[in-house]
């Protein structure tokens, strides 16, 4: 990635060094730099699964592309502004020229095209605008592929330092991670599954299980997630839209099932769904639970956040095997303690893995004290935590207040940005 | 993150209008400085064909790029080749269409030696 930077760095450095070829040399690397961070981006936000595994799953992969994709914004609205400012040592008017060029320089107005489009797609990621909803932020991510596009032709028009090939093979890449999301998905958008079991857990949540009609069943380790997208026409919302739910039944289960909590307008109408009825399946992703030998572990779960330790509790219950587990599950109070009967069950059958339930509303916040009381030596254990943004701030001091090493800390957060 | 990248995306904005507003807003340049009266022959322009010594005529008036060269954003070979001729379509096309910026216009007056006359 940073490869082409510098080779352009050193093919397009000026001889002098004065403040107007500086400027101008900063403007052109920030360009350069800006769009090869966009189509590696680009490249990274290809969805396959198993592809995310040596990433450490997709929401790291994620990550990563989040960090490109921000970087890449950065850097490119810096570049026109180096240019103007590189050009304002010759005049005013020259500098708003470079900004406002002659309706002829197609090349410059492919650049603002590309840039006015990345705005846009990018405004509900950073909440530009208020918070988005994830249908709006996906529809408007789609815009993404148009900038990539414009953006490579205002550089293939314009370039000068990088060979045309270099741009080609990285073009190659992201223009392929596009095709596949945009082509290929549409007409393979996943296995369809029939929902077998609806069955109420609390409150606006509950479990679908989920079978396909052949019986095949999917590969995947607890603790991973799946795209589902209903196709009930009863559904008052959230028809063929895919949203991300981790998956709660254990590997060897021969159905999958998937815990649904009512956050939104999609998952409020899933609770309604109707047995029999089918879902498109795509996965599974992420990686969760460190893969490797067994370890000394403590979970942190709380509201719908419980559910990929449910999954490797129950994978743990069929086992039967000893292990060396506390579970603390946090929760309001005993009503939204969904789950805790069985978990309790599988403790009372599996030697070392032990259950603490926390009530928010009877014990307040959870706290490190709290833990240390009930679990014995902690600070040797690995941290898994799982649950909304409150519980993980929470964790995270309570991780450094046990003197967990950050390496043996890993969370999972419901949010998509 | 989200606060770095509104607070770019505003002062993106904010940049652009100052410069838009003052390009606009500001005099015209006394663009064309008088041009000297050292008047140069098609003769006299071939003769500094160099690298280090390199006249060109563009739109009829004969500038000194020697000194130029090496800042140029090409490499230096796209420019020489011209060096002691006639450059005004090489300067308006850059070999691929495309005209220089007011930038480039606006710079050349520092380099002018003088008007070309065309001999019969």
């Amino acid at each position: 990635m940073l490869l082409p930077t510098i080779v352009a760095a050193w093919l397009a450095a000026p001889a002098g060094w004065d403040a107007q070829s500086t400027l101008q040399w900063l403007g052109r690397l920030a360009g350069i730099a800006g769009f090869v961070l966009m189509l590696v981006a680009a490249s990274v936000s290809i969805r396959i699964p198993g592809l995310d595994q040596p990433f450490g799953g997709l929401t790291e992969l994620w990550q990563v592309h989040r960090w490109l994709g921000t970087g890449a914004f950065l850097l490119l609205l810096a570049h026109p502004l180096l240019l103007a400012l590189s050009a304002a040592a010759v005049s005013p008017a020259a500098a708003a020229e470079v900004l406002s060029p002659p309706a002829t320089h197609r090349a410059a107005w492919f650049g603002w095209a590309a840039l006015v489009a990345m705005m846009v797609f990018l405004a509900p990621t950073f909440s530009f605008f208020g918070a988005p909803r994830y249908q709006l932020w996906k529809r408007l991510h789609a815009l993404s592929a148009l900038a990539v596009l414009l953006g490579f032709a205002h550089t293939l028009l314009l370039n000068r330092a990088l060979p045309a090939w270099a741009w080609w093979a990285l073009g190659a890449l992201a223009f392929a991670s596009i095709a596949y999301r945009l082509v290929w998905r549409k007409l393979h958008p996943g296995a369809r599954y029939t929902i077998t079991a609806v069955t109420p857990l609390a409150d606006r949540v509950v479990e679908l299980a989920l079978e396909r009609p052949r019986g095949q069943r999917m590969r995947f380790d607890a603790g991973q997630f799946v795209y589902l997208a209903p196709l009930d026409p009863a559904l008052t919302a959230g028809r063929r839209q895919e949203h991300p739910y981790t998956i709660c039944s254990a590997p060897a289960d021969p159905q999958l099932r998937i815990a649904i909590k009512a956050l939104g307008d999609a998952t409020a109408a899933l609770q309604h769904v109707r047995p029999g009825t089918d879902v498109l399946v795509d996965g599974p992703y992420g990686r969760f639970f460190e893969p490797g030998e067994q370890d000394r572990e403590l979970w942190v779960g709380g509201g719908i956040g419980i559910t990929p330790f449910v999954g490797r509790a129950r994978a743990i219950g069929l086992a039967g095997a000893p292990v060396d587990i506390d579970l603390v599950y946090c929760s309001n109070d005993a009503s939204r303690a969904y789950y805790l009967d069985e978990l309790v069950a599988i403790a009372e059958r599996v030697p070392g893995f032990r259950v603490w339930p926390h009530y928010f509303r009877d014990e307040g916040p959870l706290d490190a004290a709290w833990i240390a009381q009930r679990c014995e030596d902690v600070s040797a254990r690995r941290l898994y935590a799982c649950g909304p943004a409150p519980l993980l701030r929470e964790t995270r001091i309570i991780r450094a207040a046990l003197a967990i090493p950050r390496r043996r800390y890993h969370s999972e957060e419901f949010s998509f940005l | 993150m989200k606060k770095l990248t509104w607070s770019a995306f505003v002062a993106f904005w904010a940049s652009v209008v100052t410069l838009l507003v003052v390009g606009a807003l500001a005099p015209p340049q006394s663009a064309h400085a008088e041009p000297p009266n050292r008047v140069v022959t098609l003769e006299e322009l071939a003769a500094h064909a160099t690298a280090g010594d390199c006249w060109m005529a563009i739109r009829g008036k004969v500038y000194d790029f020697s000194a130029y060269i090496p800042q140029h954003p090409t490499p230096p070979s796209v420019m020489t080749q011209w060096c002691g001729r006639e450059a005004t379509e090489a300067y308006d096309t850059k070999g691929y269409g495309r005209p220089h910026s007011a930038a480039a216009d606006g710079m050349m007056d520092q380099y002018l030696v003088g008007v070309l006359v065309q001999q019969d």
